[in-house]
């Protein structure tokens, strides 16, 4: 249910920056989510239209773009996976080195003046 | 019309969590922020922190807890400055939370703050509060894997605690993987294997917690 509190913040930001440019209606918003953060992008979808009832963002869309994990193998070279792994997902090597996919941002809005 | 934005979705959590580390930083309080499953013994390590520095005073203790006060009154005992933070519905403490509750508490001769978070490997992960060191405590019982399928709280940790290994012998897990896994995700965690039952790796455990308190505290 940690969806609940991210869709709260989404509204927040999306709701002032509305504001900031006298829009009427918010009808989408891109989203940066990394893999990492076991965001289930259906829950707070929904979590969100219900926090949004009655606000400018009401019938908003959640655009989820998905941040993969990097994954730096010592034996060949950059890759990137859709969850965390210990194993090199090219040539199963460890001693690999995980970065990114941790990302949750806010990156743009639609909106209708 | 789009409006770009290109901001952090916590980003009202992180500017609480610079507030906090501003407050510890004036006071020279080291601040550790425990996080593990529930069961897996932050408030017994809690306790022997206390017990370490017993005598040299200057403790105080944050405990959050989604309904009770148990843990706040099993450390109460220990005769310590102790709050609780009830979050109800919310499944990790909020900075503004623990801001506000810092700005109650007499924290003149505080030197360390111990911050016991609601047992969860996901939501305490990902909300900062302005800690000096965040501790991960993964207790021998609940499995091997947690590393591999709760990544962003290894990786956002500086130590690694194992803890209850005097039940290794009854249980399958692999401390080995355990290390390899953690260090993929965070190559710079510091791990420490104890057991609180047997007092086995506690002293080195707690000599580094000393070490990090005293470069910043004196």
């Amino acid at each position: 249910m940690h969806e609940l509190g991210v869709a709260g913040e989404i509204l927040d930001v999306a709701l002032s920056e509305a504001a900031r440019h006298a829009a009427k209606k918010v009808t989408s918003i891109r989203l940066r989510v990394g893999v990492l953060r076991g965001i289930e992008p259906e829950n707070l979808s929904f979590l969100f239209g219900h926090l949004a009832r009655g606000t400018p963002a009401e019938g908003a869309t959640l655009d989820i773009v998905e941040e993969p994990v990097r994954v730096e193998c010592k034996g060949c070279g950059v890759s990137e996976a859709r969850s965390f792994t210990w194993a090199c997902p090219r040539c199963k090597g460890e001693g690999v080195s995980v970065t990114g996919g941790d990302s949750l941002s806010i990156l743009s809005l639609d909106v209708e003046a | 019309m789009r409006i770009d934005v290109e901001r952090s979705i916590l980003q009202s959590a992180d500017e609480a969590a610079a507030a906090i580390r501003a407050l510890l930083s004036e006071r020279k309080i080291f601040a550790l922020n425990l996080l593990s499953s529930p069961g897996s013994g932050k408030t017994t390590l809690i306790e022997a922190l206390l017990s370490r520095f017993d005598g040299k005073g200057g403790v105080a203790v944050v405990e959050g807890d989604i309904e009770t006060e148990i843990d706040a009154e099993r450390i109460r005992r220990h005769g310590v400055q102790v709050r609780q933070i009830n979050t109800r519905s919310t499944c990790h403490i909020q900075p503004s939370r623990l801001l506000a509750v810092l700005r109650e508490m007499d924290l003149s001769a505080t030197r360390l703050l111990l911050v016991e978070n609601v047992g969860n490997l996901v939501c305490p992960a990902e909300v900062p509060l302005g800690e000096d060191a965040r501790v991960v405590l993964l207790s021998v019982t609940e499995g091997d894997e947690k590393p591999l399928k709760y990544p962003l709280v290894f990786r956002t940790s500086d130590l690694l605690v194992i803890t209850k290994t005097d039940l290794l012998p009854h249980v399958t897990f692999d401390v080995d993987r355990v290390r390899r896994a953690a260090r993929a995700a965070n190559p710079a965690v510091e791990i420490f294997e104890v057991s609180a039952a047997t007092g086995d790796g506690m002293s080195a455990l707690l000599d580094r917690i000393e070490t990090l308190r005293a470069a910043k505290s004196g």
